[in-house]
């Protein structure tokens, strides 16, 4: 019952989605919604086939780029909006004629159908493990429930309310963002704002290994300063919010860039004046649902910077390391080890500290990590929904992979299972600790 | 016979328990300059609100270009107002803290947007182009009334009504409006209605109709009036 | 000209037609929101005063052994408690604070007697730095300490032995015979002035207590209960010592603030219900007297609601222009306020001036709630014929 209160919010999304596509494809209703419940059945069985034959994050990663997909789609159509609102191009009138096709309409619909039905399964599969064939088939019903509701308030929706197929096209792709963002391993968001990081810092590497060689001679330690800011979180969450929002914006702009009709021939000013302020009303109405959309895409962005997911981060205990410089944790006692959990602990020697997890991986063994990776700031790891996520990139590490080197992963330490306790080597800990904090640190800074 | 603009059966309107229209039927065909002469209270201005849409029928059907206007929220008379009738009153009723071509230029912005050049002109053709940004304060009172014909007929209406247009003015103002209604008749071939007290005003329409206590009880038109 | 800048214009024509109503209206809410404006300048600069200033007066938190205690005598022969200097070791205490996770300025102290001349003095260990950093308002003559071996005499100290900076002086502790030089006079207006200041380490040594303190003075950025929180934090990691609060001038700071802040938001209380009504008031008998006008609008064509636009549209102008004007006067009263009662000047908050802009558009489109109703329902024939 209650992972069906979560599908709540999807269901609205899949709501608005259907008024949409039925207004936006007027005249078509019987098709359009036949083909957009095709569409939701295929997303549910789809994904939940996909979810029994592979793991996880194969699925999570398939309905992510499909989602993806649409996001480019939108910005495909939104530079042709505006290029197209600039009057120039009238050989784009093929695209106008392919919109008005019930090919189109059959198959936009199917499509925003399987979006909306995969999200809605992840969502299941995320929140409990069994009985999601059963919880399955409920959300199909209240899918087509709401479809139904959605045609009844359709027809009762004003003649003025019009959408044009950017706008339509945008909101859908919208709604389905905002209902993917709830969910942690399908949030669009913050991936791209990570890929916008890791763009600019690549950029910079690269251009400073070409033009600068070597660079340490000739640029003073203020301009290195000055470059070190692209390298911050910032630079990401800014870029990639102006990718985020810009296909959007650049839809509500060409249909507020669009012609005003023509009335200089009309010689009565009184209907000159009707006609025009009618072309005004109407652009007003239609540039509404990609406002609309942009309000829904803010809200998507919310929600993946502050997720309502709570993360599993405790607090560091403290530990301390023998006379032999061992650090030996007991599995069982106070702190069960091997209840699949992140246990953090902090060791610190002399001026020197580290902090470490230890974790049981779904493969049922220990492992024991830095709370740290190789490339990012050491801001840490909390845990949920079956994966751990580093603070600084918001990179998702799936748990299986966890103990395993390389990327954002935590970095692995070795360590001896003694009977029904944990040892670690304090020293080398301290000293892992140290060069990978020290080597994060002078990129982040800037220097080589 | 042309179409007609104005059609009602049993139009009805009650204040409470006085009944001031008694069930009337009239028709007015499209163009044609109607006066409604009576004494005060015969309900001459309850017939001018009613079909103008200020107010609504008690009982009866009304149809205005035709449009029924009983179907019509109060909103939706508003819309009908703007886009159909343009009144003329007594009382000029300017915005007073408003110029002339201001003062028309409102009248554009409830029906759509305001264009002070097409104002400007239309204050120009009823002979104001000397006082466009005086106040109403500082216009006579034919003057003030030639602003509120330029304000009347701005959005191109199709049926001007006018309630004692001419009562405060005198011989000379009274004589030039009515001028000039006859000439913007002819070029924007509106209908008119007309109520007025004087014989002289009412013998420039078509057809004069008699209300007396609400009830219709003579009727002429000119074309009589000429055969006799 | 656009429908929205037209809107504008007759809204700035209407309001100057009634010229002296417009006044009377602006003067109220600019009067009400100025108010209120002033309030929050007031209580919040000042509370980060109240702030700034226990952070002047220094130390909020001292550290100190609990005294060995040693109960002479026994049954109803109680001779009374025979204490003996006691010392807290500094390693222990740096890493209790650093367990507790305090946000704290510190200060290490060491007291102890040397020997000079034929008199013993008392003579303080502490670290310059901290000092200066904790107790900014000491006034210097001379220089602090730059190398090992210099010293700061306390002024009265300083006159009673006839010390200038520049001068030199042979201590003799129980461990070991310095020779220091006088590099500053000190005066702190309290107990400070009869003192001696060495570095601490130097005092360690000379006297033989290395690694021993005898006080910590600790400065946490907090107010109010958490510094109390601070303190039994603190205190569970320190079994062996005394922790408590120093916190005298900060509670009369907030205590006069409580008040000053509590006038204030009464007088606000009264004048915002009153200048509502009296806008309240004002509207409805404006809109009251352009009842014609309204018939007017709407027998022309106007909607309801477009007729109500206009109205509620002047009434949002007015909110808005007494919204600034309120900032403005706003920050000229917290400035009298601020300069009589507390006498310092108050802190330029530019983002006050959306408060100031909310209430009075609040008080405006408040107050104009009954007559818009009655713009809204205001029945065109009636108005016309001036009923």
């Amino acid at each position: 019952m209650a992972t069906l209160l979560k599908l709540i919010p999807h269901l609205f999304a899949w709501f608005g989605i259907v008024l949409i596509m039925l207004r936006g494809f007027s005249g078509r209703r019987s098709s359009v919604m036949l083909a957009g419940m095709i569409g939701f059945v295929i997303g549910v069985t789809g994904t939940f086939i996909l979810f029994r034959s592979y793991p996880g994050s194969v699925t999570f990663g398939v309905v992510k780029s499909v989602l993806g997909m649409s996001f480019i789609l939108l910005w495909g159509c939104s530079v042709v909006a505006i290029y197209r609102s600039t009057d120039r191009a009238k050989v784009m009138s093929w695209g106008k004629r392919l919109i008005k096709t019930p090919s189109t309409a059959i198959i936009a619909s199917c499509l925003a159908g399987v979006g909306a039905g995969a999200v809605c399964t992840c969502r299941l599969s995320a929140a409990t493990t069994d009985g999601v064939a059963m919880a399955s088939v409920l959300l199909l019903l209240a899918a087509g429930a709401v479809a139904y509701i959605a045609l009844a308030f359709e027809k009762r929706m004003p003649e003025a309310f019009k959408v044009s197929p950017a706008g339509m096209l945008a909101i859908v792709t919208a709604l389905l963002l905002f209902s993917a963002s709830s969910i942690l391993r399908l949030d669009l968001f913050s991936p791209l704002s990570m890929k916008v990081m890791k763009g600019v810092h690549d950029f910079v590497h690269q251009f400073m290994e070409s033009i600068l060689i070597p660079d340490h001679l000739f640029v003073r330690s203020y301009i290195w300063k000055t470059i070190g800011l692209l390298f911050s979180k910032e630079v990401g969450f800014w870029g990639g919010m102006v990718i985020w929002f810009t296909p959007a914006i650049l839809i509500v702009l060409a249909i507020q860039f669009e012609r005003l009709p023509a009335v200089a021939h009309i010689r009565q000013g009184a209907q000159r004046r009707r006609v025009l302020v009618d072309a005004i009303r109407a652009r007003r109405y239609r540039a509404l649902i990609p406002v609309f959309a942009l309000l829904l895409l803010a809200a998507a962005t919310y929600q993946s910077c502050f997720p309502s997911v709570e993360y599993w981060d405790p607090k560091p205990l403290p530990v301390t390391a023998g006379s032999s410089g061992e650090i030996i944790i007991p599995k069982k006692g106070e702190i069960n080890l091997e209840d699949g959990k992140l246990h953090k602990y902090i060791f610190r020697q002399g001026v020197k500290e580290a902090r470490f997890f230890v974790l049981m991986t779904p493969a049922g063994e220990l492992t024991v990590d830095l709370d740290a990776c190789a490339i990012c700031k050491p801001d840490g790891y909390g845990q949920a929904e079956g994966s751990v996520i580093c603070y600084y990139c918001k990179t998702l590490i799936p748990l299986e992979t966890v103990g395993k080197p390389g990327g954002c992963n935590p970095v692995p330490i070795p360590f001896t299972e003694n009977g029904d306790s944990v040892v670690v080597d304090g020293l080398t800990l301290i000293n892992s600790w140290s060069a990978t904090v020290q080597a994060t640190a002078r990129v982040k800074e800037g220097g080589k | 016979m042309a179409e007609l603009i104005i059609e009602t059966t049993n139009l009805t309107r009650n204040y409470g328990d006085i009944c001031a229209l008694k069930p009337l039927d009239l028709q007015v065909p499209e163009g044609e300059w109607l006066t409604v002469m009576g004494h005060s209270g015969s309900g001459k201005s309850t017939l001018m609100n009613l079909v103008g849409g200020l107010d609504r029928p008690s009982a009866g059907s009304l149809q205005v270009g035709g449009k029924d206007l009983l179907a019509f929220t109060e909103d939706g008379l508003a819309r009908f107002r703007r886009e159909f009738v343009g009144i003329i009153f007594q009382q000029h009723h300017l915005v007073p803290y408003l110029t002339a071509v201001e003062n028309v230029m409102l009248a554009q912005y409830f029906h759509s947007v305001p264009d002070e050049a097409e104002a400007r002109s239309s204050l120009e053709r009823v002979g104001l182009g000397h006082r466009l940004k005086n106040r109403p304060g500082e216009l006579s009172g034919g003057e003030q009334q030639r602003v509120c014909i330029a304000r009347a007929i701005i959005n191109s209406p199709k049926l001007l009504l006018g309630d004692e247009p001419t009562g405060n003015l005198d011989q000379k103002s009274t004589l030039m409006v009515m001028e000039l209604l006859k000439e913007l008749r002819a070029e924007e071939k509106f209908t008119v209605i007309m109520v007025t007290h004087n014989q002289e005003v009412a013998a420039w329409g078509d057809r004069t109709i008699y209300l007396n206590d609400g009830m219709l009880v003579r009727e002429e038109s000119r074309l009589k009036v000429a055969e006799v | 000209m656009n429908r929205r800048r037209w809107l504008l214009h007759i809204i700035l024509r209407a309001l100057a037609h009634r010229r002296g109503r417009t006044i009377l209206l602006l003067a109220v809410l600019a009067m009400a929101s100025s108010l209120a404006t002033a309030l929050g300048i007031v209580s919040s600069s000042m509370e980060k005063r109240v702030a700034e200033e226990v952070r002047k007066y220094g130390a909020n938190l001292i550290v100190l052994p609990a005294l060995a205690r040693l109960d002479v005598g026994s049954g109803g022969l109680n001779f009374g408690v025979v204490s003996e200097p006691a010392y807290l070791l500094q390693r222990q205490v740096e890493s209790a604070l650093e367990q507790s996770g305090l946000k704290a300025e510190r200060s290490f102290h060491l007291t102890g007697a040397l020997h000079y001349k034929d008199a013993d003095l008392m003579v303080e260990g502490v670290n310059f730095s901290d000092i200066r950093r904790l107790f900014p308002w000491w006034q210097l003559k001379g220089n602090w300490p730059t190398a090992s071996g210099e010293i700061v005499v306390g002024n009265d100290l300083a006159t009673q032995m006839k010390l200038k900076p520049g001068d030199t002086m042979e201590l003799v502790g129980k461990a070991q015979k310095m020779r220091l030089r006088v590099s500053g006079t000190v005066s702190s207006g309290g107990e400070e002035d009869g003192l001696l200041f060495l570095a601490l380490p130097e005092l360690q040594q000379a006297i033989g207590l290395e690694g021993q303190i005898s006080l910590v003075r600790l400065m946490v950025t907090a107010g109010g209960d958490s510094l109390k929180k601070s303190a039994s934090a603190l205190q569970l990691l320190l079994p062996a010592a005394k922790v408590s609060e120093v916190r005298q001038t900060a509670r009369t700071s907030e205590g006069l603030l409580a008040k000053v802040k509590l006038l204030m938001l009464m007088v606000t209380a009264v004048v915002l219900i009153s200048a509502g009504s009296s806008v309240a008031g004002t509207m409805s008998t404006t809109v009251l007297e352009r009842s014609k006008e309204i018939g007017l609008m709407k027998a022309v064509g106007g909607t309801r609601w477009e007729v109500m636009l206009i109205f509620c549209g002047e009434a949002a102008m007015l909110g808005i222009v007494g919204g600034v004007a309120g900032y403005i006067f706003g920050v000229v009263v917290a400035q009298f306020i601020t300069k009589t009662v507390f006498s310092a000047s108050a802190e330029f908050i530019p983002w006050f001036v959306f408060v100031s802009l909310g209430v009075s558009l609040f008080l405006a489109l408040l107050g104009s709630i009954g007559p818009m109703i009655s713009v809204f329902k205001l029945d065109p024939v009636r108005s016309l014929r001036g009923e």
